[in-house]
């Protein structure tokens, strides 16, 4: 059973790079291992909520190693030089994990149990639920160095947020070539502030169900 | 129904607070502007009832700083007959409607039902409070970031900036956003826990004040890290 393998059984969807990917070297390994360890210690805590609750704070992980393509895509488009270390240490998401919640607690619940570890360091943090982007774009943006070396791009959101964020991806990608550019943006944004209204409604039905109920 | 009469003529006075409170009506009565000013700023009404001419401040004074604070119930303005500069200017200062002494009492019934009934229809494209803005249109309650509210958000939320300073119970809530709907003093507190909610999501300072089955009232809050 390779690294990988070990893994695959905790998310949903995992894009891994052969061995040989020549931008990050010999360092493949190494990052599946820090990427594994992000997801066993989520799938830890999963565990525990589910035994002590009843209930699971994720609904699904995903998890990736940036392909060599687009990896020397962004190293050009960023001015950096196409090598090992400038992909490992000048670009922080080589390696990706993104969780997303069915609850907005759960968002920030899960944050803050990552950040405890001592071999995580927070070293960019962005709260773009509580400050949405421009587009309507909601997610817990977060940049940890595992261990002094790999840098983790963690993306926690709720299932709504994952919806949206879906389908604002394909408007992104057809951009310009639609008649009503301006229209279907405006209304993407329309309903991203909708189903944000909808998670923190949702939240506080749960917590009224969870107060009843003790 | 709560109205307030200000009306400084005493017979007159407690005349029209008979009928009103005979029709049903909850009626709150004074006898000059400063007292009819501290009602308005300190109660919430459905309808106001003002005489032109009364002492310490004339009705005309009274709507215009009433208007000037951002509340918008509805006036009836009690003219004299000659007071015709006065009625102009009445309506002009934000008055709903008037009604020329003598009057039949049928008549300022009629009129008091009906400007009672525009309330509803009433609606401002925008309301300020602190840093939020409530968006008529859109359904849409801003500060740093935006969101949607349902129905009874929005008209909760509208209450609560047009009586912003203000104390409004449960009760009040209940009879004023809800109406006939069938709803009881949990959804109210349902509600406030939706809008408590969504103030924070929008990044607003914004605080409903009040507990459950109690009184809310928005206050501005104080300032939180922006990160």
């Amino acid at each position: 059973m390779s690294q990988f393998d070990r893994y695959t059984h905790y998310v949903e969807r995992y894009s891994d790079v052969p061995d040989h990917c020549t931008i990050y070297g010999e360092h493949v390994p190494a990052m599946r291992a820090v990427m594994g360890g992000v997801l066993t210690r989520i799938e830890t805590l999963r565990k525990e909520m589910r035994e002590k609750t009843g209930t699971d704070p994720v609904d699904h992980c995903l998890a990736r190693i940036k392909t060599e393509e687009s990896m020397r895509e962004k190293l050009r488009r960023r001015g950096f030089s196409e090598t090992t270390e400038d992909a490992l240490f000048k670009i922080r998401d080589a390696i990706g994990v993104r969780i997303v919640c069915a609850f907005l607690n759960d968002v920030y619940m899960i944050k803050d149990y990552l950040v405890r570890f001592e071999d995580y360091e927070v070293v960019d943090e962005k709260d773009y639920i509580r400050h949405a982007k421009p587009n309507g774009y909601r997610s817990y943006h977060m940049i940890i160095r595992v261990g002094g070396t790999y840098y983790v791009e963690l993306q926690l959101r709720t299932i709504s947020m994952d919806t949206w964020a879906a389908l604002e991806h394909q408007m992104h990608y057809k951009k310009g070539t639609l008649e009503n550019d301006a229209l279907i943006a405006s209304e993407l944004k329309r309903c991203a502030d909708e189903l944000a209204s909808t998670d923190v409604s949702m939240q506080i039905i749960r917590d009224m169900i969870r107060e009843e109920g003790a | 129904m709560k109205l307030l009469l200000a009306e400084d003529t005493r017979d007159m006075n407690r005349a029209l607070t008979a009928v009103l409170s005979h029709e049903g009506y909850d009626v709150d009565s004074v006898f000059d502007g400063e007292e009819a000013l501290s009602h308005i700023r300190h109660d919430s009404y459905d309808g106001i009832i003002l005489d032109i001419m009364m002492p310490k401040k004339n009705g005309l004074e009274v709507l215009s700083e009433v208007r000037a604070i951002n509340i918008l119930t509805p006036v009836l303005l009690l003219t004299a007959k000659a007071e015709v500069d006065d009625r102009v200017a009445g309506l002009d200062a934000g008055a709903d409607d008037y009604l020329t002494k003598p009057f039949a009492i049928k008549e300022l019934l009629a009129r008091v039902r009906s400007m009672t009934r525009r309330r509803r229809e009433y609606s401002v494209k925008e309301l300020k409070y602190e840093d939020i803005v409530l968006n008529a249109e859109r359904f849409e309650l801003t500060s740093s970031n935006s969101v949607r509210l349902s129905i009874k958000e929005f008209e909760l939320m509208q209450a609560l900036i047009l009586n912003a300073g203000r104390k409004l119970d449960t009760k009040y809530l209940l009879d004023h956003v809800w109406e006939k709907e069938d709803a009881q003093p949990d959804t109210v507190w349902l509600y406030i826990s939706y809008l408590r909610g969504k103030l924070l999501a929008v990044d607003s300072r914004v605080i409903i004040s009040g507990a459950r089955g109690g009184s809310f009232q928005l206050t501005p809050g104080v300032g939180r890290d922006k990160t």
